[in-house]
């Protein structure tokens, strides 16, 4: 029931309560960190291919440039763009429409969390700004390195000197974004229990709303005691306490488990909405059942208490006790097979299915096999503790968590935008250019990725501004290697624009939609009007079974909604 | 088409075995699953009306298949780790008896390799440095102390598919046995601030009797 | 028109609010949990670690343990009261918790200022003079958990406060009263933990 007065569009931006706003401010502020992000990427990739050129929108890229942009470029994209659109953006705009209700369950707080991730934006940027630059040293932030050069014998200039410092401006912005993410969590694992519609029981749920909740509770789990290290390191460097110090009694592997006890479990986190959303989309897509819609919750589970257990695997050289890398190396492998059992559920869905090859459809079967076979199976190698040895800190490394993350979030995303994005606002995104859009993204990604591995088994090391020193490094194919993943690189980056000019354009002037439900789908989303009204629903649904019900035999339609007797 | 660079070490072929084990294994899973997704995808106009199977029930056959390709995919799995597992033990965990014992000592941003000097032992006063550019015999066991004086370094030799992290604070023990006389790259892996790029040494490989008239003079001084 | 859906629709009948703080605790706990893993692995590893818990003054700490101890008596109480909807009693009880987090962080003051005085400070620029590096990582673990839990304290003493004040005001949500003091009985509880390890260990 709408009883709100028209506001302009910047009141609603910052105050709305309404989830499908506050998912939609969180989408727009990524869009932003996504351009920075994506812009750092293709100013460095056109160094790596044209060392001495000054790049275009950007001059002359020097060393310490360099590890600026891949510094920013990883942080940004992981913390920022991985976590922001799958669970913020995901979480909000889905939860609270598909169980069946009007909203979160505090919308408030709800609103809360968006300023304070709007807070951690503002400080990110920030730290470009400040007095010794960006910050370099890598996304993984390593002490001594990210405590800056404020060593042993550097005399202490004053507090000023080193807060206003990229170092603490990043973990600054990294405290507000996790809170803002706990707070996010803890709305929407208390919503999905508390306020589902009647008859919907948990296992009646779409899957997505499983997967953004058990990757909410993952994130929350595996992020304490990174936040406790947050502090310490920023001790470390505003105060001069040696947590992280040899030095000083401290030690700087300590720095490296509290990261990668939270970052493995992250790129799970990471990796949990996209497979709910590709399996919606598999789903409604193959008008079939989900095959094994508890068996793949129960990998799930499996998977995620596994990846609390597998973390040091990113950690096989760094010195740890090597009794304790084989445990690491037998968990890391195992894992392969929960993830395996899922995409088998997902294969499985779409054999004797009635195939729908629509845009999502094709986002979603690209992200299962890119991911599968390119990411995942190179986990493998990766996780052969040996192996790892040549390959860690290699471009091995660097293609293959492209080739886990391009597809489950920046597919995914697609996906999840081509399918909903007719449901929130009511019209069509073009399908000609998504068609281009897909096309051209599929095949320059791997134009991109593939060659990574190539070089990373030649030994190329990462992070290096400029190879041209290394002749094993300079030897035919390599450099053409680089040039290739440059030049996709950059028509990659450039074909994202066709999105973007669709997405908003399509907005105002996209074709309207003639049918709430025009993919013909169960789930309660799309059994009310596009876009929804605020409160999501006119008269309140009741579930009377499963979101899977294609197909029934004793209906005639070959879909059933959940609402329906 | 080379994909690894010249292997001049002792283990570095059963290091290269493993990945062609797992890669070999993985092509086959990956032709598998290709062919699983594209297969309906590409006869979906000829599906026969589908009776679909439901959420209880029926999907059995299915169920047993995909608990098979779990199966299938643990087996592989644990031949990796049994073949892997020996090797990781040979170089990480044991130490055969060296032929040299040297310091690698990484700063920002070069590095430095320190000889016993002429007594033999290490960390004693008559202790020869070089930098960037390290001398060892062929076909001798090197034991490698790998130190840092400031932030986290890596050594990277990928021509003895040897790699260790150098950490302030300690000193770890790693050994090497090369097989071919000539100069390999020795580069840093792990990004130590603005030099990182510039962490270039060399590791040169001789002749037992050239290696001591390098020696020689490395001590003569 | 929201009729099938209830602001107050409970999960195996747990209040909202209750399950909300339930969830932050558990978030809490990870974060807490990390510091004292931490602070235990540490403890092992090095024998001269719990020599400075000698410097701790326990008498203080006792007496801090059983002022949250009390506290969270209070905190039951005002709880109690809250059910029967008497805002006279609330307003006595959160008070009172209220006095027991000042005197808490009162002692707290009382402590730090003795043990810098004696140089025993967060970065422990004398204890590493001294080349007492184990020691010096022993005081920057004290005062990082220490200060977390006192950050902690403030805050559930705000919460506790302005929860009281919307309640006599507008005489409803009484739920967050035990809301408030579910995540007050959380610091209890890490302080029970942290005393022992930080001033009883050596």
């Amino acid at each position: 029931m709408n009883t709100h007065k028209k506001h302009g569009f910047w009141h609603r931006f910052f105050f709305s309560l309404d989830h499908k706003d506050i998912g939609f401010q969180y989408m727009l502020t990524i869009f932003l960190m996504v351009s920075i992000g994506g812009f750092f990427a293709y100013v460095f990739r056109m160094h790596l291919a044209y060392p001495d050129m000054k790049v275009p929108l950007f001059g002359l890229v020097t060393n310490k440039d360099y590890n600026m942009l891949i510094t920013n470029h990883g942080l940004i994209m992981m913390m920022w763009l991985a976590l922001g659109m799958l669970l913020a953006v995901v979480g909000n705009f889905l939860i609270p429409i598909m169980i069946g209700t009007d909203d979160m369950a505090f919308p408030k707080l709800n609103k809360i969390s968006y300023w304070f991730f709007l807070i951690s934006v503002i400080l990110m940027i920030a730290s470009f700004f400040m007095p010794k630059g960006g910050l370099g040293g890598g996304w993984t932030l390593y002490p001594p390195l990210s405590v800056g050069d404020f060593g042993y014998n550097t005399p202490y200039q004053g507090f000023a000197s080193r807060f206003f410092t990229a170092n603490t401006f990043v973990l600054l912005a990294i405290v507000f974004e996790f809170t803002s993410l706990l707070m996010g969590g803890i709305n929407f694992f208390v919503t999905t229990l508390n306020k589902r519609a009647k008859g919907m029981s948990l296992l009646k749920m779409p899957i997505v709303v499983w997967m953004i909740n058990i990757a909410s509770v993952l994130f929350m789990f595996s992020v304490g005691p990174l936040v406790a290290g947050t502090f310490m390191l920023l001790l470390d460097i505003n105060v001069g306490t040696g947590f992280y110090d040899a030095y000083r009694g401290g030690d700087p592997l300590l720095w490296e488990h509290l990261f990668w006890f939270f970052g493995h479990p992250e790129v799970y986190v990471i990796l949990l909405p996209p497979l709910g959303i590709l399996a919606e989309i598999i789903s409604t897509n193959s008008r079939k059942p989900l095959f094994g819609y508890r068996f793949i919750i129960n990998m799930t589970l499996l998977a995620g208490v596994l990846s609390m257990m597998v973390w040091a695997h990113h950690q096989f050289v760094a010195g740890i006790n090597p009794k304790a890398a084989t445990v690491f190396s037998i968990l890391t492998i195992i894992i392969s097979l929960p993830f395996a059992g899922i995409i088998l559920a997902y294969i499985a869905t779409l054999w004797y299915g009635k195939i729908r090859f629509t845009l999502p459809m094709k986002w979603a079967l690209g992200a299962v096999a890119l991911f599968t076979l390119l990411g995942g199976f190179t986990g493998l190698h990766l996780g052969a503790s040996v192996f790892d040895i040549y390959a860690h800190d290699t471009s091995f490394v660097v293609a293959h968590f492209h080739y886990t993350l391009f597809p489950t979030v920046i597919f995914g995303t697609y996906a999840a935008m081509y399918f909903w994005f007719n449901k929130f606002t009511g019209r069509h995104l073009n399908k000609t250019l998504g068609n281009i859009h897909f096309w051209l993204t599929f095949i320059f990604f791997n134009g991109f990725a593939f060659p990574l591995f190539l070089l990373g088994l030649a030994g190329q090391h990462r992070r290096i501004a400029d190879y041209r020193q290394f002749e094993f490094l300079m030897q035919d194919p390599l450099p053409l290697y680089r040039q290739i993943a440059t030049i996709s690189a950059v028509i990659l980056i450039l074909t994202q624009f066709i999105f973007i000019f669709n997405f908003f354009w399509s907005l105002k002037k996209g074709k309207k939609v003639e049918s709430n439900n025009p993919w013909e789908a169960n789930t309660l989303e799309w059994q009310t009007s596009s876009p929804p009204p605020h409160g999501n629903f006119a008269v309140y649904p009741v579930v009377y079974h499963g979101p899977y019900e294609y197909n029934m035999p004793e209906r005639d339609k070959d879909f059933t909604p959940q609402n329906e007797a | 088409m080379r994909i690894f660079p010249e292997n001049a070490s002792s283990y570095g072929a059963e290091i290269d075995f493993i990945f062609w084990l797992i890669t070999t294994v993985v092509a086959v899973g990956s032709v598998i699953v290709i062919f699983l997704i594209l297969y309906p995808l590409f006869t979906r106009n000829k599906q026969r009306s589908p009776e679909q199977r439901y959420l209880k029930g029926q999907g059995f056959k299915q169920m047993k298949l995909i608990y098979l390709g779990i199966v299938i995919l643990a087996i592989a799995d644990f031949s990796f780790l049994l073949k892997e597992g020996p090797t990781w033990t040979k170089i990480e965990e044991t130490l055969p008896k060296d032929d040299l014992h040297i310091a690698v000592i990484g700063r920002q941003w070069l590095w430095e390799f320190v000889y016993p000097g002429p007594d033999g032992k290490l960390y004693t006063a008559d202790d020869v440095k070089k930098i960037n550019q390290l001398y060892i015999p062929v076909n001798a066991v090197v034991h490698m102390d790998i130190q840092s004086y400031d932030v986290i370094h890596s050594v990277f030799i990928p021509n003895a598919r040897f790699k260790q992290d150098a950490l302030p604070g300690r000193s770890i023990k790693r050994w090497v046995k090369m097989t071919k006389t000539g100069t390999y790259p020795l580069t840093c892996a792990e990004i130590c601030g603005i030099g990182h790029a510039n962490m270039k040494a060399n590791i040169t490989v001789q002749s037992q009797e050239d290696f001591q008239k390098t020696l020689a003079k490395l001590y003569k001084k | 028109m929201n009729t099938t859906i209830s602001k107050k629709l409970t999960w195996r009948d747990i209040p909202q609010a209750r399950l909300a703080v339930w969830a932050l605790i558990a978030g809490e706990f990870a974060i807490f949990g990390g510091l004292i893993v931490m602070y235990i692995l540490n403890r092992m590893k090095y024998e001269t670690w719990g020599e400075m818990a000698q410097h701790t003054n326990v008498i203080a700490g006792t007496i801090n343990t059983f002022v949250l101890l009390t506290s969270s008596y209070f905190v039951v109480k005002a709880h109690e009261a809250a059910v029967h909807r008497n805002k006279e009693k609330i307003k006595m009880w959160i008070w009172l918790t209220i006095l027991c987090a000042l005197i808490f962080l009162g002692i707290k003051t009382y402590e730090y200022s003795h043990e810098i005085m004696h140089g025993f400070t967060l970065p422990g620029k004398h204890l590493l003079a001294e080349g007492k590096n184990v020691e010096t990582m022993y005081w920057s673990f004290y005062y990082t958990m220490t200060g977390l839990h006192g950050l902690h304290v403030i805050g559930g003493a705000l919460a506790l406060f302005f929860v009281m004040r919307g309640v006599t005001k507008t005489g409803e949500n009484y739920h967050r009263v035990e809301a408030a003091g579910l995540y007050w009985h959380m610091v209890d509880i890490i302080w029970i933990f942290l005393f022992p390890l930080i001033y009883l260990i050596h």
